[in-house]
């Protein structure tokens, strides 16, 4: 049962931080409330003002550029991602992970923005947005703030907004030449959340040979999307190997703190983390070698 | 050219356009006036005792029109084995005490549902709580907390099936294997959760609309439970959104609607929620078995003993049958000379497990048909051929149970040998998997112990040639209506468009025990035939006097011409021949009658459906995941009524039973279902379904309606099984609980991987 | 406080007063008497409720109804032309794609979203169309090859 609220939807930016920045913690955001709605069905979230963004259009788009890379407004929705011509080359790893995030009825209402806000540790996009180096921006009246996907995500369900910001903006920077990303999302159910995922970029040096860069990012393994950063320092600076890509993958697993839940145990969750991240960081290096 | 005109041809549903143009009003549509809403508060406890319970600031809520608790019942328990009355055990409305989490202690109607549900916030229940048991295996023990009173050890029904001498022909066996499973609970997720809709009048009768695969069963479990005479209460069933085996007992949505209507004089509409469906409307019920199995060196199996416990949950519900039924289908489809069953049902403080599609055998054919692999193995003999060993065969009788007539094992068992063979030499980590089993087409046993047929038919014939069939059975998507549409029409001499169907008003259409154990086909098929034959036979007196034939039995009617069998071109028009009857009649309408009972038929079922099922997956050896590829089916069910409805049954039970092979499950905390959303509790999806195949096999039953037997729940029992054989099959690890999830096969390899290397 | 709702649904214009928190799928099925969309679930996982809203299938459980405000929404009901069946709903007929139906309403309208988008969709576009809709019955293959008919142009447009 929802319970009732005052219902605000600011046609522009500028109007809705305007309430935002009236109503503070008395007022929620909804997006496409493919995730809120379900909270305020249970009760869970009961808000006084509920602020509808989704009608602000100017917060509707992705555009390329070539210095600054992909920007993605904030109510973007998954499948004008996945659809969007722009998602080639580094980026199309985007479209692929947006490909099988939940249901096209989901893909299609439900906005880029309400996902990295909604904060689930087994959310699809932080993952691959992380390992492609990400950054957000954030609104208030008072101004804007920018930050490295990283930060925004804090903990299970907790992001770095204050009560009166909003996320405007993702942008993607281009990707260094000889760069590969690859994403895969480990389930039983072939469009479910998250068990486990992993999203690996590796940038090679000019010969092509030697790692220059590796970001690896755990889903669904801790309270947020998580770096796997001692697994990085692994492939760094070496020639990457499947012997090294294994050994990466234990060095994660061991960085991974996952929880047990109905779906799979904690220690099925690290093994998997071994299988996957060289898997992916396999497919990341044969795409990095292609670019 | 074959000689049915309706029967084995491909026809759109009767209740098609009605449900793809969403005009079809399910229980859940209808809105009455006046009509209040009703919301049923649970207990949070598996196990309490209730010392009060407080509605007073609940009733000052504006808009709640009515509260009722166990206090406003009769104190009666129900059960559906009436003869029984120790294993009638529910209260519908909890007085004293709880047993499960959702156990109802209070309904509430309300002006809207929103109201309602916030009236339940308000009862203040307290409750002492008692210590609770959850697992069968402790609930058997001295000390363990006692779920009913006075029933020891907590055991709530025993069975025992036994014929041959069991222990002497062990003594024979080259080789005997003991096995330990475990089969896990299944949830039914019907689309259409339950609900209902019970209006009572000041005249004293009660209506109820409601979702149920047994109509007929809730008339008179209401009775019963309100203290009505059975004849005012009528319940119809409006297009049902599944059933699956939920929804053929008296539920609380039906059971406090009706109460909450005769205190208020109000309709009252209950709808569960999803989480009430998965926590409150019973479950498949989970089976601990231990197996033991000899064979002789050729492969010939000379005994089986098997001892089950199972789950029971707070209540027997339809649990005495899956007990008896999972030791029944444990011999199943093999002829074993000798055989032992003991079965244990325990009760716990979980929620109470019933009948779900299959009704014991999915567990008993998992078991079996993992375990006859096992031995196949063992023995070096190839897992069809073991089969094909010791299948059953035509005219076989198991021992003082069951007389099997038609069975097309063999044939099925030859073309899944092919159909392995066509599939050629497979990449690595595939493997095929198969299980055979068998079903049965309508259970004999009375549980009511009602002197009315199992099931009846009426058919009128009016004036225009268009025929009201009037029928008991409840179509709940199995498309009973469709099929028994078809019977009738095939049986008359029409079309099916001729034929309107009225099923399941028990104020209008004689009684039948409802949609489950496979019977309706069979069972209401028979009586269908037989009402459209009477009726028939009645226009060919009247055509017979006009066409001089000798005696009736030399016309017969096809596709609306009434003809001389010997001479199909010399007729009339069959609806010429209505009218003329008719009006003979002194205008009455043609009434035909018709009625089934299977008599002295042995004890489970008048007739079996058999068949073999090949699984095929592909593991991904490095973390267990595994895909269903393929799933190829040889299903006999004797002569194809409804082509269509088959394909559907078959290819709905892969979903559901690939789903208890694969992922569906209901972990649980201290009685607590864990996952009890859509969300949480994994289905197969478009993408997840395997390609599925359907070999054609032929037989006849003489039991069955033109040879028809069961394609409804047998379907389900092989799945889980041909799944865990392919698994071993495709890396060599044998899973012996259920779900086969990719966790269990990732661990089984990683042992495997560490015993290996320790040798 | 209830707020004003201008909606389209099925061609007909409606304006209407709606509480806040009212969902989409209680305008439809409350307000509107469209019973032919269904609910199934309270966690948007079923699709049950699937309508088409500005041409998208999207989950009408999970949308305020102001949300959508000025839409034009297309429900089972409106997908037939009078007398003359859809494609998508003679395909179901033909290929036996329903059984207990409650799930079909959501089933064709994800379809129609499909079609809408893609007149010719490839087998995997299919499935995934239609994967956000649970169906307990059918085991999706029936639906699956009856969406194929008519992705191969075996069912004629009406008009
Ligand atoms: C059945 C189902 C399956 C799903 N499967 C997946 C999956 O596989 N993978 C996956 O990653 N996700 C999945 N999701 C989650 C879902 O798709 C996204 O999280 C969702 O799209 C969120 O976007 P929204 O616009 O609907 O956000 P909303 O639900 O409207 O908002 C979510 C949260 O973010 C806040 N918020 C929204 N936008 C902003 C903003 N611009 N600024 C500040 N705060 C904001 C809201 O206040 C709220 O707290 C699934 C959801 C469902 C219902």
């Amino acid at each position: 049962m929802i319970r009732d609220f005052e219902y605000l939807s600011p046609k522009t930016l500028e109007e809705a931080l305007a309430f935002l920045s009236q109503y503070q913690d008395e007022c929620k955001i909804i997006a496409g409330g493919q995730s809120l709605l379900i909270l305020m069905r249970q009760g869970l979230i009961a808000p006084e003002y509920l602020v509808d963004i989704k009608g602000i259009t100017e917060l509707n788009y992705v555009q390329a550029e070539a210095k600054a890379g992909l920007r993605i407004g904030a109510l973007t929705p998954h499948r004008a991602i996945e659809k969007s011509p722009l998602m080639k080359n580094s980026f199309s790893v985007l479209a692929e992970m947006e490909h099988r995030l939940a249901s096209i009825q989901t893909r299609n209402w439900g906005t880029i923005g309400g996902n990295l806000c909604h904060a689930d540790p087994a959310g699809d996009p932080t993952s691959v947005l992380m390992a492609l180096n990400a950054t957000v921006t954030t609104a208030s009246v008072k101004g804007k703030r920018t930050m490295a996907v990283e930060d925004f995500c804090k903990d299970y369900f907790e992001t770095a907004l204050q009560h009166d910001e909003l996320l405007v903006e993702i942008q993607v920077p281009p990707a260094p030449p000889h760069t590969g990303a690859a994403y895969t999302k480990f389930n039983i159910i072939e469009t479910d959340m998250a068990m486990v995922a992993v999203a690996v970029s590796i940038t090679l040096g000019t010969s092509k040979d030697v790692c220059q860069d590796a970001r690896i990012v755990l889903g669904a393994c801790a309270s947020t999307q998580l770096r796997a950063k001692k697994a990085e320092e692994v492939l760094r600076g070496k020639k990457i190997t499947a012997g090294l890509l294994k050994e990466a993958g234990q060095v994660a697993s061991q960085e991974a703190d996952p929880i047990s839940d109905v779906t799979a145990s904690e220690e099925y969750r690290r093994e998997l983390v071994k299988v996957l991240v060289p898997r992916v960081g396999q497919k990341a290096l044969d795409r990095a070698r292609q670019a | 050219m074959s000689k049915y005109n309706v029967i084995g041809t491909r026809v759109h549903r009767v209740d098609g356009p009605d449900k793809v143009t969403g005009k079809a009003k399910y229980t859940f549509d209808m809105v009455l006036p006046n009509m209040l809403y009703g919301k049923i508060l649970r207990s949070p406890h598996p196990h309490a005792k209730i010392l009060s319970i407080d509605t007073s600031q609940a009733e000052k809520l504006i808009g709640v029109k009515g509260i009722v608790t166990g206090k406003d019942t009769l104190g009666k328990k129900q059960g559906i084995w009436r003869r029984f009355p120790e294993l009638c055990d529910e209260e519908m409305i909890c007085r004293s005490k709880v047993r499960y989490i959702g156990d109802p202690v209070a309904a509430v109607a309300a002006v809207d549902e929103d109201t309602a549900a916030e009236a339940l916030d308000l009862i203040e229940v307290e409750y002492e709580l008692l210590p609770a048991v959850f697992d069968p295996l402790d609930a058997i023990k001295e000390d363990a907390p006692q779920v009913h009173e006075g029933v020891e050890l907590n055991i709530n029904v025993t069975r025992h099936i036994e014929w041959g001498d069991v222990d002497e022909a062990f003594k024979q066996c080259d080789l005997v294997r003991e096995d330990h499973f475990r089969c896990s609970s299944q949830a039914h997720v019907c689309m259409e959760t339950h609900d209902a809709i019970a209006s009572f009048d000041h005249s004293g009768k009660l209506t109820v609309w409601t979702s149920t695969q047994a109509a007929y069963y809730m008339q008179v479990l209401l009775a019963d439970m309100l203290g009505l005479r059975e004849g005012d209460v009528r319940v119809i069933k409006p297009p049902t959104g599944g059933g699956f085996g939920s929804k053929f007992e008296l539920d609380s949505a039906q059971f406090c609607a009706s109460l909450l209507s005769m205190k208020l004089c109000q309709p009252v509409k209950i709808v569960f929620t999803r989480e009430e469906e998965f926590t409150a409307s019973k479950r498949r019920t989970p089976m601990i078995y231990y197996t033991k199995l000899g064979a002789k060196k050729d492969g010939t199996l000379l005994a089986k003993e098997v001892r089950v416990i199972t789950e029971g949950g707070a209540y027997t519900s339809m649990g005495a049958t899956a007990l008896y039924l999972t030791g029944f289908f444990s011999s199943f489809p093999y002829k074993y000379p000798n055989y032992r069953y003991d079965g244990y049902r325990a009760y716990t403080n979980t929620a109470p497990t019933s009948a779900m599609r299959g009704f014991g055998a999915p567990q008993a054919v998992f078991v079996g048909e993992s375990q006859i692999d096992m031995m196949a193995e063992e023995l070096g003999i190839d897992p069809v051929e073991i089969r094909r060993r010791n299948g059953m065969t035509p005219n076989y009788e198991v021992p003082g149970q069951a007389n099997i007539q038609s069975c097309g094992l063999h044939q099925c068992l030859d073309k899944i040998e092919e159909h392995i063979k066509q599939r050629g030499k497979l990449p690595p980590n595939r493997g095929i998997g198969i299980a055979a089993y068998g079903f049965m087409s309508g259970g004999i046993f009375n549980w009511f112990d009602t002197p009315y047929a199992f099931s009846a038919a009426v058919v009128r014939i009016n004036i225009d040639g268009k025929v009201d069939l009037f029928t008991g059975a409840c179509d709940i998507g199995q498309g009973s209506d469709t099929t028994l549409s078809m019977i009738c029409a095939e049986e008359l001499g029409v079309r099916l468009d001729d034929i309107r169907i009225h099923a399941a008003d028990t104020g209008i259409c004689p009684p039948d025990l409802g949609a489950w154990g496979s019977r309706e086909t069979l069972m209401n098929g028979n009586a269908v035939k037989m009402a459209a034959a009477d009726a028939k036979r009645q226009l060919l007196e009247f055509a017979g006097a006009k066409m001089g034939a000798n005696i009736v039995y030399d016309l017969d009617i096809k596709d609306r011409w009434v003809h001389l069998v010997d001479r199909p071109q010399k007729g009339l028009s069959y609806f010429d021949v209505v009218k003329e009857a008719i009006r003979g009649k002194d205008g009455e309408a043609i009434m035909g009658r018709g009625h089934y009972t299977p008599h002295r038929k042995g004890m489970i079922s008048p007739a079996y459906s058999f068949g073999v099922q090949a699984a095929e997956v592909e593991v991904d050896p490095e973390t267990g995941r595994y895909k269903l590829v393929n799933v190829t089916t040889a299903h006999e069910s004797g002569t194809v009524i409804n082509p269509v409805g088959i394909e559907g049954q078959l290819e709905g039970a892969i979903m559901m039973a690939g789903g208890y092979g694969f992922c569906e499950d209901q972990p649980m905390d201290n009685g607590k279902i864990l996952n009890p959303s859509i969300g949480d509790y994994k289905l197969i999806r478009s993408l997840d379904m395997p390609e599925t195949k359907i070999l054609e096999i032929d037989t006849y039953e003489p039991e069955g309606p033109f040879g028809a037997k069961e394609a409804g729940e047998g379907l389900t029992n092989p799945t889980a099984g041909a799944i865990g054989n392919a698994i071993y099959k495709a890396v060599g690890v044998r899973i012996h609980d259920l779900p086969i999830t990719p966790e269990k096969v990732f661990r089984a390899l990683r042992a495997k991987e560490q015993a290996r290397s320790s040798k | 406080m209830k707020k004003e709702l201008k909606l389209t649904v099925n061609g007909q214009p409606y304006e209407l007063y709606v509480k806040p928190g009212t969902l989409l799928v209680e305008v439809l099925r409350n307000e509107l008497d469209l019973t032919g969309t269904k609910r199934g679930c309270e966690s948007a996982s079923c699709g049950a409720c699937t309508v088409s809203l500005n041409g998208m299938a999207v989950k009408s459980c999970t949308i305020l109804a102001l949300q959508a405000d000025g839409g034009d929404i297309l429900t089972i009901e409106g997908l037939a032309k009078g007398t003359e069946l859809h494609p998508l709903q003679k395909a179901f007929l033909d290929h036996g794609a329903l059984q207990c139906g409650f799930c079909t309403s959501g089933m064709l309208m994800s379809a129609a979203g499909l079609f809408h988008e893609k007149p010719t969709p490839t087998l995997d576009e299919i499935k995934e169309a239609i994967d956000g809709n649970i169906c307990r019955c059918t085991g999706y293959n029936s639906i699956i090859r009856a969406l194929s008919a008519v992705a191969r142009g075996e069912y004629k447009e009406q008009r």
